[in-house]
């Protein structure tokens, strides 16, 4: 019913909500010695999600390791926890927008 | 479902690091305590945090399929300070030894300020990383709407 553009919308949702588990998941572990930080690599992973793909996670590399081995940098994951919540509601509008389409498909214009 | 999930795991945070600043109060009320059951000063406690899978909240039948999972955390092991204890001399004291010397805890309040500090700014992280994802959640919601 709703088309292509609705299916990688939702989509795009998924993979939003998963990085936004793997972020809590980051803050809940930002003091247990030894844990890394993981994350998804987005872009890829919404282009193999498209195609039916499952996404991935990886270790973030490139980030300062702190004595006890725990690499959690919490400002890095406070701004992706904005970004997640930001890109979300943007899908989220779009969503909305196809799904009242339909709706006025189905009432008819107005007459209903 | 993956968000409820996301719940889950800064609960876990939240959990964890409650238990840490309850430990730290401890300490800090118990710096000159001399006296404790198991005999001889008291002694400083702190946690160890580890990594666990998140706990589902509808359980491994709608466990997520994909590999991208949660990570909680848990409180592993509560640790004992097993320094030796800070000698005082005060004669007059009732658990001062023979020699005079009085066996205080070894506890730096400085320490357990910053750790508490820290324990209650991560506690804010969860917190915020919770009300992220609830308004995710009710966003979907809206769209049934």
């Amino acid at each position: 019913m709703l088309d292509p553009v609705a299916r990688s919308l939702e989509r795009y949702m998924d993979l939003l909500a998963t990085r936004q588990k793997l972020v809590a998941s980051n803050i809940a572990n930002a003091e247990t010695p030894g844990y890394r930080t993981v994350d998804i690599d987005f872009e890829s992973e919404f282009r193999g999600l498209v195609a039916g793909g499952q996404p991935r996670a990886v270790e973030v590399s490139g980030l300062e390791v702190n004595h006890d081995g725990n690499n959690v940098n919490l400002d890095r994951e406070a701004r992706l926890l904005a970004e997640n919540g930001l890109r979300f509601q943007v899908a989220e509008a779009l969503l909305k927008g196809q799904v009242q389409a339909v709706r006025e498909a189905i009432s008819g214009g107005g007459s209903g | 479902m993956s968000l409820f999930s996301s719940l889950s795991v800064s609960a876990s945070g939240m959990a964890a690091e409650r238990a840490r600043a309850a430990l730290l109060v401890e300490n800090l009320a118990n710096a000159e305590t001399t006296r404790t059951p198991e005999g001889g000063p008291y002694r400083r406690k702190d946690a160890v945090f580890a990594a666990e899978p998140a706990a589902s909240p509808f359980g491994s039948a709608f466990a997520n399929a994909i590999g991208a999972e949660g990570t909680g955390v848990r409180v592993a092991e509560v640790i004992e300070d097993t320094s030796a204890p800070e000698r005082r001399y005060l004669p007059g004291h009732p658990d001062a030894g023979p020699d005079g010397y009085v066996a205080f805890p070894h506890i730096n309040p400085a320490e357990d300020m910053v750790d508490l500090m820290s324990a209650s700014r991560n506690y804010e992280a969860n917190v915020a990383a919770i009300a992220a994802v609830k308004d995710m959640i009710s966003h979907s919601i809206d769209l049934l709407r």
